[in-house]
């Protein structure tokens, strides 16, 4: 059997959810901390200019505000990185605006909700905040978003020999396709990667194998929201990666996720 | 880096299969055609691919978009190469990469139109696979049996150009011994209105880098070529992918960088990658959409990198813009002058813009070519360059 292991050390984590502003907060919640008093409304990332922020759908300042926590964690200039971008679901609410004016009789479209309705808008708002001139991937997977956006954020660290910047986001899904797509939370979650002859970061390995795809892992944490995050999210699927990286947790050394079909990745955590 | 080219197959307004695009390249035969799509009036031009309108048995996977990849799938041997790729070494080790700016939208835009009462999907729409941006890998996928890993890029413009960038590395790290890359889109009301709305739309036959160019004609199409480890299989087109390069320009959403910064960075890596120089390449197939401002800036650059030897040309106005499928059409008109010797000119162009300096005309020439270079750029500024090269 053909196996392949990928490495990098992970140097930097970034998370924004309704219920947690930065990876500090969602690591408490993970260890079973209770829920703040009230939910919060979509991030605001400072990086993005002021008249740019205003608009700025939702999908782009999640991913932009965990990227930008993930970048200072690691204490990397943005602009060293090399980026990619993952949602599986894309941005519905411009989906919904876009679809609902053109089946109507005027079919004029504001040219800014155009432009920013490409799924690759949250990499455009990043490199162009932080100009960053390097690769920007944008990338889909549906349900397996978080797998395959590892697996390639992986590769080009491996291959290219870069430190990377992955991040993965999905926000609620708009009203007609929610029977479809589910999803009502907003998530987003980013990790630095570096190569791993670098002397930073937490070592780990990913091994792609053949093999029928399993279910998802569980995820450890057993609060409703987590729960219910991890099942609807598509890009929420990271956080059993996250289970794993925490440093006080040892229930999770390794897990597997589905890669494709016919695939499945394995990560683990690699003892220095 | 050793790639080798397998196959390759093209699907546009220009010729349903590869045969037949060479043909129309050959003859300057333009697929473009006043814009005929069902409930848009704009007065523009399209590459509209007839024959998709047909394809309606596709069941839960319907789409315009996944019927085009299905029409471009049946054309030469892409399907029977796949087939035998995943005999040899099993439905795991192949993997795909697909790029697409629209995914499966022309479905979510016609699910609008037929909502029920109280505002929600009918059941003909109820089609989670398709109303969702990996749509084209999921259909592709599942109509070729492909097992592997299978990844989606959606970059716009530049989508179906860095799914070869993908493909390359997976397969030097070993990861699958083959990838079946492709790129479709489909002309649907949001790329037409959403172009119209940036005021890019031509009311003529775009003639990129003429000096009267006033804007974009949008098309769609469908492209896929096999890629494998050098050596692999003896069973090859003798073109190998020796360059890439891929950027950012950090500078808007929609116009592209005044000095083509980024656009310069993706030229130059591919070059530094294939260990080239400039005066090594014969031939460039430009992004060149007619608008004013890509042709000015490209222009310049390419003006400023590659000296008078290097023949240019774009090939839009035979097939229109085709957004995320661009990528991988060039990138099969661009392999094939490898094959064919046949450098297509740059149709349309009667008075070239003064600010080129570059080696471009309107008719076709005959020259035997050794590396092929071309351009994708791309909305949020994002680039990508391919080189291929000659098997030595």
């Amino acid at each position: 059997m053909n196996a392949k292991t990928l490495t990098c050390k992970v140097a930097g984590v970034g998370a924004w959810g309704a219920n947690f502003e930065n990876w500090h907060d969602l690591q408490a919640l993970l260890c079973g901390q209770p829920l703040p008093d009230k939910p919060q409304k979509g991030p605001k990332p400072a990086i993005i200019p002021a008249n740019e922020r205003r608009r700025a759908p939702l999908p782009v300042r999640l991913a932009v505000e965990s990227s930008w926590q993930a970048v200072q964690h690691a204490q990397v200039e943005p602009a060293s990185l090399t980026n990619v971008f993952v949602s599986g679901l894309g941005d519905t609410d411009l989906t919904d605006y876009m679809c609902k004016v053109l089946a109507s009789e005027n079919k004029e479209l504001s040219p800014t909700k155009f432009h920013n309705s490409v799924h690759n808008a949250a990499a455009g708002y990043w490199t162009i905040s932080t100009n960053t001139m390097t690769a920007a991937n944008s990338v889909a997977g549906y349900q397996e978003s978080v797998s395959l956006a590892l697996f390639e954020a992986m590769v080009q660290c491996e291959a290219e020999g870069v430190p990377m910047l992955v991040t993965f986001y999905d926000a609620p899904v708009s009203e007609v396709l929610k029977p479809l797509l589910e999803n009502t939370h907003a998530f987003a979650f980013s990790l630095v990667l570096f190569p791993s002859v670098s002397d930073h970061g937490m070592a780990i390995s990913a091994t792609i194998r053949e093999a029928i795809a399993p279910e998802w892992p569980t995820l450890s944490a057993q609060s409703d929201y987590l729960q219910s995050l991890y099942t609807s999210n598509p890009c929420a699927r990271v956080l059993s990666l996250a289970e794993m990286l925490m440093q006080q947790n040892a229930k999770h050394d390794a897990i597997t996720m589905p890669l494709s079909e016919q695939t499945t990745i394995s990560f683990e955590r690699v003892q220095p | 880096m050793g790639i080798d080219i397998i196959d390759y197959e093209s699907c546009s307004a220009a010729g349903v299969n590869l045969a037949q695009l060479r043909s129309s390249l050959a003859q300057h035969k333009s697929g473009l055609v006043k814009n005929c799509l069902t409930g848009s009036d704009i007065d523009t031009w399209i590459g509209k691919v007839a024959d998709v309108d047909a394809i309606n048995d596709l069941k839960e996977w319907q789409s315009r978009n996944n019927a085009l990849a299905a029409l471009g799938l049946e054309q030469g041997s892409i399907l029977n190469n796949v087939s035998a790729l995943i005999k040899k070494y099993g439905a795991a080790r192949v993997g795909i990469v697909m790029g697409s700016s629209t995914s499966s939208i022309d479905r979510t835009e016609t699910a609008y139109q037929a909502l029920d009462e109280a505002g929600g999907l009918t059941t003909a729409f109820k089609q989670p696979l398709v109303h969702n941006p990996h749509a084209p890998s999921l259909f592709v996928a599942h109509y070729t049996g492909v097992k592997g890993p299978s990844l989606t890029i959606n970059t716009a413009c530049s989508s179906s150009a860095k799914v070869f960038v993908t493909a390359a590395r997976w397969l030097n790290l070993g990861v699958v011994d083959a990838v079946l890359v492709g790129g479709v889109d489909t002309l649907c009301l949001s790329v037409l209105h959403g172009f119209n709305s940036l005021q890019l739309l031509s009311a003529n036959p775009c003639m990129p880098f003429d000096h009267n160019r006033d804007g974009i004609n949008l098309g769609e199409a469908s492209g896929f070529a096999i890629l494998q480890r050098s050596g692999d299989n003896a069973n090859r087109t003798g073109i190998q992918l020796t360059g890439y390069g891929e950027s950012s320009d950090a500078y808007h959403m929609s116009h592209p960088h005044p000095e083509g910064l980024g656009a310069k960075l993706s030229m130059t890596q591919a070059l530094e990658r294939a260990a080239l120089k400039a005066s090594d390449i014969d031939y460039i197939n430009l992004h060149g959409t007619s608008s004013r401002a890509n042709d000015l800036i490209e222009g310049g650059l390419v003006s400023e990198l590659f000296p008078k030897t290097t023949q240019c040309s774009s090939t839009k106005a035979w097939m229109g813009h085709t957004l995320g499928a661009a990528g991988i059409t060039e990138a099969i008109i661009c392999m094939d002058v490898l094959l064919t010797s046949l450098m297509p000119g740059s149709m349309n162009l009667a008075q070239l813009d003064d600010a080129i300096d570059f080696s471009i005309q309107a008719e076709n020439l005959t020259k035997n070519c050794t590396h092929v270079m071309t351009n994708s750029f791309g909305f949020g500024g994002n680039n990508c360059t391919l080189l291929f090269s000659k098997e030595r």
